[in-house]
């Protein structure tokens, strides 16, 4: 449909969900989605899963979600998916073209206890709600029991594929609804003439093995040089989320698929800027390596033609090197590297914001310092679990803890508004 | 007004570092740097009495604070002065414990020592006024301190004019636009030559001079310690395993290196499937007994210390330095091997 009419890129057709509820008649209608709980339950039969509860977070719900895992949104192709998550539930071709319907305003929602796994928490009402980008959407959350004799790993294969599933079968009710907008989203054009300059974004996957990784097509960035994409493939899952660690410094496959800095580089192409490519980057855990990573990926910036690149990251201190290193690497060759950095200066905000900073690449954005501390209201049902392991209260509870403990809330790929600034003193 | 001052054991005229482990004493009559004050803050103001404490026994004894606090109560009086402690870390953590809990009290407080002093980030919310980096100067950091604490006595707040560091917290808020847009905006800034522009400042995380080495390590007491986590099996002392606010001390007397099961790893930050297969990766236990057998180090102290550096804020980081030093100091311990992972 699309290249009838001899546009190259990718048609996002988009269905905004208003409500969600479970019901017989599964099916999209005026912005209400229902869906069949028992058709839902049968796409997450699995060998190593022993059952799997199915609920909805709606906003403005006194709902809490703890302990979540990854979350995505209800996208697909074509019947059975046709190519969205490449490697995952099809074969790991090349994607980012044709049409994509996508479900806004909804979400499938893993919650429970993995291995490595940090507490992360959404609430769904509140002024603690926006801190997060599952606290705006109707998610569909998934609960699990690991079936005996399964291993983690079979565990976690078997969730991911199950949420995938069940997002494509959330967005297959929309195949034949007229959706209510259309964006066309043209592929990059590498021999623009433009005189505006070229602006592109470098992302850093974490990649520290089982539980802590991110799979570009179905496989693990880990061992990786620096690759170059177009944005449009992001917006069909071919990055997707396997890292459960730093709840707010994750990157979780519902923000890859809507990737901030790639919505802010579209949104100005053409009018201040050219936006002029992405490089997906793994982020080694050994310095020597990092070093490699970083030397190459401003490499390709440069052979992208790119004047400028946004680096975001994922993980804590640690991954700030990885920005610090690329941005820095690229200032050496005369580009300019701006590096999106969560500050961790203690609960009072009185320490040095950053643990590995730039020396060259001064600017920064901050998303939040890390270690502040705010207020949960308590709830009426919480989901994910009956017990916040970080502090042992109960998952109904009013709580205090770091805002580095809400989902999403100091995201590294820029998705969030929170920042830092100095006040006097009183 | 009625005013305290808080010195250590070296400005009280005391003694030095044989002196660091003394517990807190009270002189009604002002005492060293004291009198300078006194004579500084005029007519109006009388410093009553002068608190003094070891540095090793105010930066490292649980509830030392308390003691001081206790005697600074019962002076009566109105304001307390801190300081200054230059870029003396234990010292400084006191001072700034100090004030932060008098000020908790319901005196006016008031610390004073270099900007870099991890003691800066004690004192909140007392402020803190910066100093030079030592005693040489602490004739100009005295009529500071004297024009800071006149100030106060006077019910004003400080400024960064007055000498004020270090106490400008950075505060989450939401702004309009989220941080891709944000980041997006700050390239076309740089493009356009803007070197300036940034919402994040550079830290300062001052320098730290390494120790000369030992001279002769085969009589050397060596400690061993870890920012990985590493604790008795069951985490007895409920180490985080991240963005931990604590740090432990557990023996190793009698043990000839770590078994599996008998210490665990509770970083957050790595996978310990490895580090619990044999905890001597994380503190080189096993090794260092060797080198201890061969006569290569002279004796390994008998406890370890033990953190979880993983999302750590710097403050406290820098804190923990702080005290191990002081611990290992008192201890007689000259060599120390930090593992980080």
């Amino acid at each position: 449909m699309a290249e009838e009419n001899g546009f190259k890129g990718l048609e996002r057709l988009v269905h905004h969900v208003r409500h969600a509820e479970f019901g017989d008649a599964a099916g999209l209608s005026g912005g209400n989605l229902v869906v069949s709980e028992e058709e839902l339950q049968a796409l997450l039969r699995s060998p190593a899963l022993a059952s799997t509860r199915l609920s909805w977070a709606r906003p403005g719900e006194s709902v809490r979600i703890i302990k979540i895992l990854d979350s995505m949104e209800p996208r697909t192709k074509g019947p059975g998916g046709a190519g969205i998550f490449p490697g995952f539930l099809g074969p790991a071709t090349a994607q980012g073209e044709g049409v994509t319907h996508v479900l806004k305003g909804a979400a499938v929602v893993v919650a429970g206890k993995l291995p490595r796994a940090q507490e992360g928490m959404v609430q769904m009402s509140g002024p603690t709600a926006e801190l997060s980008f599952l606290g705006s959407t109707n998610n569909l959350v998934i609960e699990f029991a690991p079936a005996e004799g399964a291993s983690w790993t079979q565990v976690d294969e078997a969730l991911r594929l199950g949420a995938m599933r069940v997002a494509v079968a959330l967005a297959e009710l929309a195949l034949d609804i007229r959706p209510d907008g259309v964006e066309k989203l043209a592929a990059l054009d590498p021999r623009s003439d433009s005189d505006l300059p070229r602006v592109g974004t470098i992302i850093n996957l974490q990649t520290q093995g089982a539980f802590k990784d991110v799979f570009v097509y179905g496989r693990t960035m880990a061992n990786s040089l620096p690759t170059a994409i177009d944005p449009n493939e992001l917006d069909d899952g071919a990055v997707v989320s396997g890292q459960y660690g730093h709840p707010a410094l994750k990157n979780p496959t519902f923000v890859h698929q809507n990737n901030p800095v790639v919505a802010a580089l579209r949104e100005r192409n053409g009018r201040n800027l050219t936006f002029g490519g992405v490089i997906l980057s793994p982020e080694p855990v050994d310095q020597t390596l990092k070093e490699l990573t970083s030397a190459h990926a401003a490499r390709l910036a440069r052979q992208l033609g790119l004047d400028a690149a946004i680096v975001t990251k994922e993980g804590g201190g640690n991954a700030d090197s990885d920005i610090s290193l690329k941005v820095d690497a690229l200032e050496s060759m005369g580009l300019v590297g701006i590096g999106i950095f969560a500050e961790m200066s203690g609960p009072e905000g009185l320490g040095p914001p950053l643990v590995a900073p730039p020396t060259t690449a001064t600017a920064m954005v901050s998303t939040g310092n890390y270690d502040e501390r705010i207020t949960l209201d308590a709830v009426d049902n919480a989901l994910g679990g009956e017990v916040v392991d970080l502090n042992g209260l109960d998952a109904k509870a009013e709580m205090t803890l770091p805002v580095a403990a809400v989902y999403g809330s100091l995201s590294p790929i820029g998705w969030g508004r929170l920042t830092c600034a100095t006040e006097a003193p009183a | 007004m009625r005013i305290v001052h808080y010195v250590n054991q070296f400005f009280a005229g005391v003694g030095g570092e044989d002196k660091a482990g003394i517990g807190p004493e009270v002189r009604e009559a002002p005492t060293g740097p004291s009198r300078k004050l006194a004579s500084l803050l005029g007519a109006e103001h009388q410093i009553v009495a002068t608190v003094f404490c070891g540095d090793d026994y105010a930066a490292s004894k649980e509830g030392a604070t308390d003691e001081i606090v206790e005697l600074l109560r019962n002076t009566g009086a109105e304001m307390l002065i801190a300081g200054p402690a230059f870029t003396s870390g234990r010292y400084g953590i006191v001072c700034g414990r100090v004030a932060k809990a008098a000020k908790e009290a319901g005196l006016v407080a008031l610390a004073a020592m270099h900007a870099e002093n991890p003691g800066v980030a004690e004192a909140a919310p007392a402020p803190v006024v910066g100093t030079g980096l030592t005693a040489r100067e602490m004739g100009t950091t005295l009529d500071r301190v004297a024009k800071a604490a006149l100030k106060m006595a006077a019910g004003e707040a400080l400024t960064a004019d007055d000498g004020l560091v270090g106490g400008i917290p950075r505060l989450n808020r939401l702004v309009d636009a989220n941080a891709a847009s944000r980041a997006v905006d700050l390239a076309l800034a740089r493009l356009a030559g803007d070197r300036q522009a940034t919402e994040i400042p550079m830290p300062d995380f001052g320098a730290v001079s390494p120790a000369g080495p030992i001279a002769d390590p085969s009589q050397a007491l060596v400690a061993l310690l870890t920012e990985g986590g590493l604790v008795p099996a069951g985490n007895p002392g409920r180490l985080e395993s991240a963005r931990s606010t604590k740090w432990l001390r557990y023996p190793l007397e009698e043990l000839p290196g770590l078994e599996e099961g008998s210490h665990v790893s509770v970083h957050g930050g790595f996978s310990t499937i490895f580090a619990n297969a044999d905890p001597n990766r994380i503190l080189p236990l096993d090794v260092a007994r060797e080198l201890e057998d061969e006569g290569a180090i002279g004796n390994l102290y008998a406890e370890y210390f033990v953190t979880v550096g993983n999302g750590t804020s710097v403050a406290n980081g820098a804190r923990y330095g702080v005290e191990w030093a002081a611990e290992l100091r008192k201890a007689g311990v000259q060599a120390a091997i930090l593992t980080s992972t």
